[in-house]
């Protein structure tokens, strides 16, 4: 009997824990969305360019960002693309 | 001859075979591992822990071959070969080791230390976006109704004659999570790892078949059809998420420092599978530390806790009456979950003007995101264009926090 209104006061505070826990979840969730969105909102990427330079063809452009993307992964987001050329 | 006799005789004894045809219930051991390497290998069920837990069974029961776990007594003594009683908290390990043989070494180590499932979660955090549930916040809710099933079965566990502990580690297989079902029945019920382990498993791979039956059982067709994206074209919502990459990274850490203030013990758990998700979420610079978290280290932790959970599977602990309740309880269990996730949705649209499917209630039981996946399934039957996979992500994630919560407050209480 004493096991029993201990699984009953259980069942009362394990259910009533968990939705208070994910009720708190889903209102820190809200309020990060409300706060990222003020602070931090996506900025649009613009592409400035100060000189003119000549249309990149569609596959350079595919193979620059796959050259960038490999250098940012092998140094662990230290190393930087200045210049890609092709050699000779 | 009698000599000749007495070397056969000799021999007969070094094998294996004189204990087979002492106690034959080793037969038994051998025919369910071969099952269930069968059911991993040939059947697809969860092949990445069904294959150790089920090679481990087979090991431990090779009699001579010292592969079984040796189950510390309550006061943690264990009974070594000669008969002699030693406390298991005062022999070092190479001890372990030399005494009572490699796979108890590993069980002392990795799982009764409760390092393994806390591994596991930081993997299983490195592999969950929480995109889908930070994008439909408020049908997170149903992760926590999904939990009922735990403390129902813990009740009738109680009815059935188990201890409060026991009864708990059989409820949490009503989580539909192996490393919290695994993590509390180390904490509370030690003795009873294999076969809860097993039976979470064995449910948690028979998801595509216990969900549809409890579907069949609670959901009408018309609900069935109710239309996630309609509803949301109907009744837009009001949150706009502008940064997701920020959110993403913020949340786990907030989450985690929330959850841990409130339930502390649930932490080891929840703070693992965070930080498993921070290492994902702030991408190249932790691009390392990701890629072992959800590769090498989680595979690394699957093989060893698999094949300690299958050793724990002895002759002396797997066959006998409790094992039978805790298949029985395992089911029970799961089965409550999912319909009281269901339950729950149902009395929100009796209240609500922009309905819920049903099914987004059925994922409230983590199994991700093989729930997920069942039960959109299920609806593109009923309705081709009806695609629920992301709403049903949103339950089934938080589930996996309820289901930790839930293990929390069980070990706080029981522990």
């Amino acid at each position: 009997m004493e096991n029993i209104s201990l699984a009953l006061e259980l069942m009362v505070v394990g259910m009533i824990t968990v939705f208070i826990i994910l009720m708190i979840v889903i209102q820190l969730g809200k309020w990060l969305i409300m706060g990222v969105n003020r602070i931090a909102p996506e900025q649009t990427v613009t592409h400035k360019r100060q000189t003119p330079t000549p249309a990149v063809p569609a596959a350079d452009a595919r193979t620059q960002a796959i050259i960038r993307a490999a250098v940012d992964r092998i140094t662990g987001g230290r190393g930087q693309v200045k210049n890609i050329e092709r050699l000779p | 001859m009698e000599q000749f006799t007495e070397i056969l005789n000799r021999l007969y004894q070094m094998t294996a075979f004189s204990n087979i045809v002492e106690n034959p219930a080793f037969l038994i051991m051998y025919a369910l591992a071969f099952v269930l390497l069968y059911l991993g290998i040939v059947k697809k069920y969860e092949p990445l822990l069904l294959v150790p837990i089920a090679f481990g069974v087979l090991l431990a029961n090779f009699p001579g071959g010292e592969m079984g776990i040796i189950q510390a007594d309550s006061e943690g003594y264990v009974t070594l070969a000669d008969g002699t009683k030693k406390l298991i908290w005062d022999m070092p390990l190479h001890d372990i080791a030399h005494e009572l043989g490699l796979m108890n070494f590993l069980y002392y180590l990795l799982i009764k230390t409760g390092f393994l499932p806390p591994v596991i979660f930081m993997g299983v955090g490195a592999l969950t976006d929480f995109g889908p549930m930070l994008r439909n916040l408020r049908l997170s809710i149903f992760g926590a109704a999904a939990q009922f099933g735990i403390f129902a079965v813990l009740l009738i566990a109680i009815l059935m004659g188990f201890t409060p502990q026991e009864a708990a580690s059989l409820g949490i297989i009503g989580g539909a999570d192996g490393p919290t079902a695994i993590f509390t029945t180390i904490r509370l019920a030690p003795h009873l790892l294999g076969p809860i382990a097993i039976a979470a498993y064995s449910y948690m791979a028979l998801v595509p078949v216990i969900i549809p039956l409890v579907v069949r059982l609670t959901c009408t067709k018309k609900e069935l059809m109710i239309n996630m994206k309609e509803q949301e074209k109907l009744h837009p919502s009001t949150t706009e998420i502008k940064n997701l990459r920020t959110l993403k990274i913020i949340f786990p850490i907030a989450v985690t420092t929330v959850v841990a203030l409130f339930v502390p013990t649930a932490v080891p758990l929840i703070g693992m599978l965070m930080f498993g998700n921070l290492l994902k979420e702030i991408g190249s610079d932790t691009s390392r530390l990701f890629d072992a978290a959800s590769n090498s280290i989680m595979n690394t932790a699957t093989i060893f806790l698999g094949l300690c959970v299958g050793g724990t599977m002895t002759v002396e602990a797997f066959l006998n009456l409790q094992t039978i309740g805790i298949v029985i309880g395992g089911f029970l269990a799961f089965a409550l979950s999912i319909a009281s996730g269901i339950c729950m949705v149902k009395i929100f649209n009796l209240f609500s003007k922009k309905k819920i499917n049903p099914l987004v209630g059925a994922t409230g039981l983590s199994a991700v995101p093989m729930a997920s996946r069942v039960c959109n399934e299920i609806a593109t039957k009923y309705d081709v264009k009806n695609h629920v996979l992301n709403y049903c992500m949103a339950s089934n994630i938080s589930g996996v926090i309820g289901s930790a919560v839930a293990a929390g407050v069980l070990i706080s209480f029981l522990g």
